[in-house]
């Protein structure tokens, strides 16, 4: 295990995150735009927001993969399989508690439950599961960062 | 304030335990709805949405719906009012003995831990000595679901799966709490007050507040409220028309999202005792423009870049194809289903839902790029990402325009080729065209956009013209009319000015009008029975008598239309014209928005 495996693990994860959400968008499965969500945080040019939102949609993927890292140190294993594993865990944990619950709250230009007049929101909330984004969400939120975390276990297993 | 309060009077009676459609007041924060009955009920109420199921839903039936009643418990005469520029609701009941008024709010801001909702009602003695009754029945999930009550802390509360409401009160009795309700009596002299507040929770504990909490958010809500309304920038001779018409669309825009509803209430009959009853509860793609317009047109700017973002992330999962409606959270799905509840005066069936989502309807693509061209044309900006969207757009109806569909009124007889709606296509293309010569979207495929632009024009007054009537008619080779063809004047379709748009809005007065009131069209929809006049026709006349150059019948009309309203200025779908009681939902959100479309367009005209 080597901690250049994991950032090599979180580029290539989270290129292949964004890849497949950006194709799922495509293919009108979901509305979920992580980039665009995380860049609306700092500014509301639409444009910026989505430039700056891949920039730190590396950021936390390559933040991510050092805590898949620390992780697999502490228990003593690592591994595709367990990446991938882990990478259920973090999709359910982002559809959850990290986008439907905590970024609300710290996102300035999104909505809550508790959003009330006179305000209005420009981001509506994702809810339970992104499942405001599109019925498949879930799905297509889970499998790719189930291929998120089989990247990162795989680079890093495989890194001496 | 012509419409901010209205004479004291009795209060007109129930019939089998409903009021009229036209005696509902609405409150509101943005996220929920309650409707007040001039009898002080509060009838309507779903919680924690307006889309969610109803906790108060005598509306729909008297019998089991589930109500929260206040008022005198000896005969009153009653006069209301909004506090000017809020959404507060004044009741003030004269009684015999004395004067009591009642404020009803549901709280937005304030101090405190808030409540996930509030509904607060507080009770202030005027004159004398004045003795109420109070009675709080909640039943949950369109009183299908099974309610409890029970006490928490020694605070009376309701409660239904994940759903609970706890009921409040100071300087108010509560003895009459049973096991069906919560309620009991209220005694106020001058000077005193009472309060009652309702604390609603969905997935999460009750709140309890002091006293002092409510008071002070009910104070909060009412100043958030007057800086929302000081913030306009219109002052026309219907000012005030005009700004309880904003303050009613902000009840129906939900502050989560940014998406605006079409009205609060479902099912409310088109027809008394039939079956056109309908559930507003969902957000329009027709409505866009309008919507757009007048948010821009009274200078509430990030209200519409709200609702434009929301339009357009909606719209994304169906791209390029539009939904005729989309629910509030964004979604696509509004199944229809019946609820087994009796229905306004026997207005069967109850529905929620709306099938009229899955329908074609061509002119949302009209609407929808007429929003995207005011939205642009104002100085906002769009992204590449949609003005991509909006170019394959153009390019899909380009591929489209030539199919039947249910057309602005939602028929549900067989789809036909309604003029309205490829006049609204010929206006996507044409908006599409005009994007894309001020370089705000790829213009690749303007020369084709341009070219079936001149096709549907060509097809349009050759084949949906009537030489017999003079008019523009509702669908090729007939002599049907329709009220909705007056839109191709207010979004430039042709010469405003020309003989045939003279022609048309002749035949529309002449044939759909009935005094300021305007049926929607001619010819057959597929539903049993019939309906009143349709209120945004009305307004729509106004703006077409305006652009049209006849400012002064516009002017006229539009002095008929503001004193339409009820005590409180609120607009239903459809009037009655021999009675003018009010039909359908309420409010009614595209009735306000005709009614501030029409006002700006008389003054944009007059200013010309």
């Amino acid at each position: 295990m080597s901690i250049w495996g994991a950032i090599a693990g979180g580029f290539a994860g989270t290129l292949v995150l964004t890849t497949a959400l950006r194709a799922a968008n495509e293919l009108n499965l979901t509305r979920m735009d992580l980039p665009f969500l995380l860049g609306t945080a700092f500014t509301d040019d639409r444009t910026r927001a989505k430039a700056l939102g891949y920039v730190l949609h590396f950021l936390v993927g390559l933040a991510f993969a050092l805590i898949y890292y620390a992780i697999f140190v502490a228990i003593g294993h690592s591994g595709w399989w367990l990446g991938a594993i882990f990478g259920l865990a973090h999709g359910l944990f982002s559809g959850t508690a990290l986008v439907d619950t905590l970024l609300p709250l710290v996102h300035p230009r999104m909505g809550t439950r508790s959003t009330a007049a006179p305000s209005v929101a420009l981001l509506e909330p994702p809810g339970f599961l992104m499942l405001n984004y599109g019925a498949q969400t879930p799905l297509v939120s889970l499998a790719a960062h189930i291929g998120y975390g089989t990247l990162v276990g795989g680079f890093i297993s495989l890194a001496t | 304030m012509r419409n901010s309060t209205a004479a004291e009077a009795e209060p007109r009676p129930r019939a089998a335990g409903y009021a009229p459609i036209r005696d509902y007041a609405a409150i509101g924060d943005g996220r929920a709805v309650a409707m007040v009955a001039r009898d002080g009920a509060i009838d309507w109420l779903c919680l924690p949405d307006l889309d969610s199921s109803s906790v108060f839903g005598a509306l729909l039936d008297a019998e089991q719906g589930g109500s929260f009643e206040l008022c005198p418990s000896v005969p009153y005469r009653v006069e209301r009012r909004y506090r000017p520029g809020t959404n507060v609701l004044e009741t003030t009941f004269h009684a015999q003995g004395g004067v009591v008024r009642v404020v009803d709010a549901m709280t937005t801001a304030g101090p405190g831990l808030a409540p996930f909702r509030e509904l607060a009602r507080r009770v202030e003695g005027i004159a004398g000595d004045v003795s109420l009754r109070w009675r709080v029945e909640p039943r949950f999930g369109y009183a299908q679901a099974t309610t409890r009550i029970g006490r928490r802390l020694g605070i009376p509360v309701a409660t239904a799966g994940a759903r609970a409401v706890a009921v409040q009160c100071w300087n108010a009795d509560e003895s009459a709490t049973d096991r069906l309700s919560i309620g009991g009596s209220v005694d106020v002299r001058a000077g005193e007050s009472a309060l009652i507040a309702l604390s609603a929770s969905d997935q999460e504990p009750l709140v309890f507040s002091s006293r002092e909490q409510v008071e002070a958010r009910m104070d909060a809500t009412g100043r958030a409220w007057e800086e929302w309304s000081a913030a306009r920038d219109h002052d026309g001779p219907w000012g005030d028309a005009v700004i309880r018409s904003a303050l009613a669309l902000k009840l129906l825009v939900h502050a989560p999202s940014g998406a605006v509803a079409a009205a609060s209430t479902t099912s409310l009959p088109e027809d008394i005792g039939g079956e056109r009853n309908w559930d507003y509860r969902f957000s329009w793609v027709r409505d866009s423009a309008f919507t757009v317009g007048a948010f821009l047109g009274l200078g509430y700017a990030e209200d519409a870049r709200a609702y434009f973002w929301w339009l357009m992330h909606a719209s994304q999962l169906t791209k390029p194809r539009l939904r005729v409606l989309y629910r509030l959270d964004g979604g696509a799905n509004a199944r229809e289903r019946t609820l087994p509840l009796n229905g306004y005066r026997a207005s069967r069936p109850v529905r929620i839902g709306n099938a009229a989502a899955m329908q074609l309807q061509l002119d949302t693509y009209g609407e929808l790029l007429q929003t995207a061209w005011l939205y642009a044309t104002s100085g906002h900006r769009i992204d590449a990402d949609i003005a991509r969207r909006l170019a394959q757009m153009a390019d899909f109806v380009c591929r489209i325009w030539r199919h039947p569909d249910a057309g602005i009124w939602e028929v549900r007889s067989q789809p036909r080729h309604f003029t309205q709606s490829k006049m609204m296509c010929w206006v996507a293309l044409d908006r599409a065209g005009d994007l894309a010569r001020r370089g705000l979207i790829p213009d690749r495929h303007a020369p084709r956009w341009a070219r079936e632009a001149q096709t549907i024009q060509d097809f349009v007054e050759t084949r949906c013209f009537s030489q017999v009537k003079r008019s523009y008619v509702r669908h090729p080779d007939s002599d049907e009319l329709d009220a909705s063809l007056l839109l191709g004047v207010l979004f430039s379709y042709g010469d405003p000015r020309s003989e045939r748009w003279a022609g048309t809005i002749q035949a529309v007065r002449r044939e759909l009008g009935n005094g300021p009131f305007v049926h929607r069209y001619t010819g057959e929809d597929g539903v049993e029975g019939s309906e009143g006049a349709f209120l945004t026709c009305s307004f729509w006349l106004v703006e077409a008598l305006a652009r049209s150059g006849r400012v002064e019948d516009a002017v006229e009309l539009m002095d008929q239309l503001v004193g339409l309203g009820n005590d409180v200025g609120l607009y239903s779908e459809e009037i009655e014209p021999a009675t003018g009681a009010f039909l359908g939902n309420l409010p009614q959100g595209l009735s306000h928005l005709a009614l501030i479309s029409a006002a700006l367009a008389v003054a944009e005209t007059r200013a010309a």
